[in-house]
């Protein structure tokens, strides 16, 4: 797989390209601000673009913005975009957009080559990633009565994963369960949340996270 | 009383002239401007009355000014023309009008041009008067008188001339002559500086008088080029026509000087009105309400003077600026100004603005420190304002710092130990594996300082956007309803967003949160069961920063916290 790596702290861009470089993964070129990041990626035409969201000059929302940019102009190339923020809403602004290719993580994770070549690797395959602790926070979260209260402890292991966007077969995996106990979870869970079921992958992860998110 | 006396003098001195006059038109009328018919008749009496009437009004209301006295004059100045009558007869009033015929166009340039407080502003209109006055009464009038004898001229009906010195008659004729050129000048300057005071002043009864008195010696300009081959004055056809038209002039004239003090009359009930108003307390801003239907300025800007005086402000306090309007006019009390009025040019005389100030001196000394307290509020607002959004760019700024400072760090040195332990044995891993953990959690801890310090995604994504990631946190359930999406100024935002995150945090039991906005206010109410120790006061700063208000009160067994937050749109 090739990637660009986007990232103004050069310790960690290059911290990054030596682990991903150890687990055989093609680092095509590293760097340090969004626009280098776009003109990069329309050169080498990389698989994935790793991107931290803050980057110069307002050390906001750039690497998000490039990110929805990349989606935009080069459907082909998937984008993993790297943050600081708990909150869901800035993982939606890249997700609600571009769902397919694309993903979410905390900074964190990239010490986790395991967890972030699964992430890569689910990206190229054309799934969205969501990170399991933004995750576990909506499923989590505090409610007032709420249907989730009826889910069984596996079922909204299964509702985590689903809105991590994993698909059928990934959940399979993650689980050791097989693809018919899998489909009938997803089926009982959708149908006590009340969320139709499209069969449409995609849209089915926009709907668990906005259900999670109301 | 001595006042109404000395009118009614002049009015009965008036009556006997006009009278008189018309005696003498009657006897003669083929040597006088009025002739025999009845409309001469009328203008000859309707004009000197018009005149002497009005002067005495005028006067009577305002007799610090020349004006009246002056009207009087001009007055019996005009019924003098007909005096230089070759049939009236008697010596002495013959000489009188030989000497005076010419004066009335002096005193009414004198008049229009001092109207309406008495006095001429320029060394112009001073000069142009005082050469009227010299070449009316002295080369028209007094030096012609004192060499010309009508009857050794062929008039041996004509009555002598009493100024009489010696019988040079060509002499007289040619300074007569060269008084009437003088005439069409002054008279024709006088036209000229009256027009340009007219046009000065707003339409009204003022500028009628002023543009009447223009028309008058326009036409009196007329007559003397009209009369300059002759020598003498004319009474063709032409003159009398001439004479007619400057007859309803002066009507006109006197009509206007007469209804400007009807207005004022009327101006100074209203400021009668205006103490009565005054010793209920108006409403704040009510007086200069008031003031600008007085003035008859709707715009009035009514500003006083705060703090050392260098700053003017309105009643509410804020800036106010009087040199938008053309004029200004401060108000003295005690010699300190009260209050600066910026007004059209030419509206406030001096008379109405002195009773304006005298009645409302006090009524503005109070709205001045009414707007003086006003305006430290407002100061203070300011300042606090400042301070909190000083506040929030330096959270802003720390937020960043510890972000993209020692987070950025932290996970930088988390993957060196990550590379490292791959090249090391299984039991220093495990060893690494703890300080790992260790990091993970600081890492963890970080993030949820920063947020603390400033919440990136209120700054990002709006109040609604930032109040539903509350929600995500995970302390008490968080049920939102109503609040705008759209993006509102920083500081309401943040003092709206604060109000929530302050009772999240110290919420034990689900919090409903509403927002509503109406007319340029955002209402948000926070409604728990149960709650801890708000910080108010932190609070209270960010929404008085704003103009805003909280209220916090015990409703539904539980505790509602209320903010109002202007938000304009």
């Amino acid at each position: 797989m090739r990637v660009v790596i986007a990232d103004d702290e050069t310790l960690l861009r290059d911290g990054l390209a030596r682990l991903l470089a150890d687990a055989s993964i093609d680092v095509v070129g590293t760097v340090g601000t969004a626009d280098d990041l776009l003109h990069k990626v329309e050169l080498t035409r990389p698989d994935v673009a790793i991107v931290d969201i803050r980057m110069p000059p307002t050390h906001t929302d750039e690497g998000l913005v490039a990110a929805t940019r990349i989606r935009e102009r080069q459907p082909t190339v998937g984008v993993l975009v790297l943050s600081h923020y708990l909150e869901s809403h800035y993982a939606m602004r890249l997700l609600e957009e571009h769902p397919e290719r694309a993903g979410y993580l905390l900074k964190e994770r990239i010490k986790d080559v395991t967890v972030l070549i699964d992430a890569l690797e689910r990206i190229d395959e054309g799934e969205c990633v969501l990170d399991p602790t933004i995750v576990s926070r909506l499923v989590g979260r505090p409610r007032e009565q709420s249907p989730l209260d009826e889910l069984t402890d596996r079922e909204r292991e299964v509702l985590a994963l689903m809105a991590e966007g994993h698909s059928n077969d990934g959940i399979c995996r993650q689980l050791f369960l097989s693809p018919k106990t899998v489909e009938t979870h997803v089926r009982h869970i959708l149908l006590k949340l009340g969320i139709g079921d499209t069969g449409d992958y995609h849209r089915r992860v926009l709907a668990v996270l906005a259900y999670l998110r109301g | 009383m001595a006042r109404t006396l000395g009118g009614l003098t002049a009015l009965a001195v008036g009556a006997a002239f006009g009278g008189y006059t018309l005696l003498l038109v009657r006897r003669a009328p083929e040597f006088s401007f009025a002739g025999a018919s009845t409309l001469g008749a009328v203008a000859l009496l309707a004009t000197g009355c018009a005149l002497i009437g009005s002067g005495v009004i005028f006067w009577l209301g305002r007799p610090a000014s020349r004006f009246g006295p002056l009207l009087v004059t001009a007055g019996l100045a005009w019924f003098l023309l007909e005096w230089r009558n070759a049939g009236v007869g008697s010596a002495a009033v013959f000489t009188s009008g030989l000497f005076l015929y010419a004066a009335c166009p002096a005193f009414v340039g004198h008049a229009a041009l001092a109207y309406p407080g008495g006095r001429l502003r320029t060394h112009l209109e001073r000069g142009a008067v005082a050469v009227a006055y010299v070449g009316g009464v002295v080369v028209l009038g007094l030096l012609p008188a004192l060499l010309y004898d009508p009857v050794s001229q062929g008039c041996n009906d004509c009555p002598r001339s009493l100024l009489l010195v010696a019988d040079r008659a060509q002499t007289a004729t040619d300074l007569r002559r060269f008084g009437l050129y003088l005439g069409v000048g002054w008279a024709g300057t006088l036209c000229v500086l009256a027009l340009a005071r007219a046009a000065r002043r707003p339409p009204g009864s003022g500028s009628a008088v002023l543009a009447a008195a223009a028309v008058y010696l326009a036409l009196v300009a007329t007559t003397f080029a009209a009369s300059t081959d002759r020598g003498l004055l004319w009474n063709g056809t032409f003159g009398r026509r001439l004479w007619l038209g400057e007859a309803a002039a002066l009507v006109v004239l006197a009509c206007g000087a007469a209804w400007s003090r009807v207005e004022r009359r009327r101006a100074r009930a209203a400021v009668a009105r205006l103490v009565l108003e005054l010793s209920e307390s108006p409403a704040p801003g009510g007086l200069r309400n008031r003031l600008a239907k007085i003035i008859g300025d709707p715009d009035l800007v009514l500003a006083y003077p705060v703090g050392d005086a260098s700053s003017l402000v309105d009643v509410d306090g804020r800036p106010a600026d009087p040199t938008t309007r053309p004029a200004q006019t401060t108000v003295l009390r005690d010699g300190r100004a009260v209050a600066v009025l910026g007004h059209p040019a030419g509206l406030l005389d001096d008379e109405l603005l002195e009773q304006v100030a005298a009645t409302a001196r006090l009524a503005l000394e109070n709205e001045r420190l009414q707007a003086e307290v006003r305006a430290r509020v407002e100061e203070l607002r300011a300042s606090r304002s400042r301070i909190v959004a000083t506040g929030d760019a330096e959270r802003r700024r720390l937020e960043r710092d510890l972000h993209d400072g020692a987070q950025q760090r932290l996970v930088a040195l988390a993957l060196s130990l990550r590379l490292l332990s791959s090249q090391l044995d299984d039991s220093d891993a495990a060893r690494l594996h703890a300080a790992e953990a260790e990091l993970d959690r600081a890492i963890a801890e970080l993030r949820e300082l920063a947020r603390g310090i400033f919440p990136t995604v209120l700054a990002d994504g709006g109040l609604a956007v930032a109040v539903r990631a509350l929600a995500e946190d995970g302390r008490v359930p968080i049920q939102a309803e109503g609040l705008p999406e759209r993006r509102l100024t920083a500081d309401v935002e943040a003092a709206a967003y604060a109000v929530v995150a302050e009772a999240a945090s110290t919420a034990t039991a689900g919090l409903r949160v509403r927002g509503s906005e109406r007319d340029g206010l955002l209402v948000v109410e926070v409604h728990t069961a149960g709650i801890g120790t708000l910080d108010q006061a932190s609070l209270e700063d960010r929404l008085g920063a704003i103009d805003g208000a909280l209220s916090i009160a015990q409703r539904d067994g539980g505790v509602t916290i209320r903010a109002e937050l202007p938000c304009a749109l």
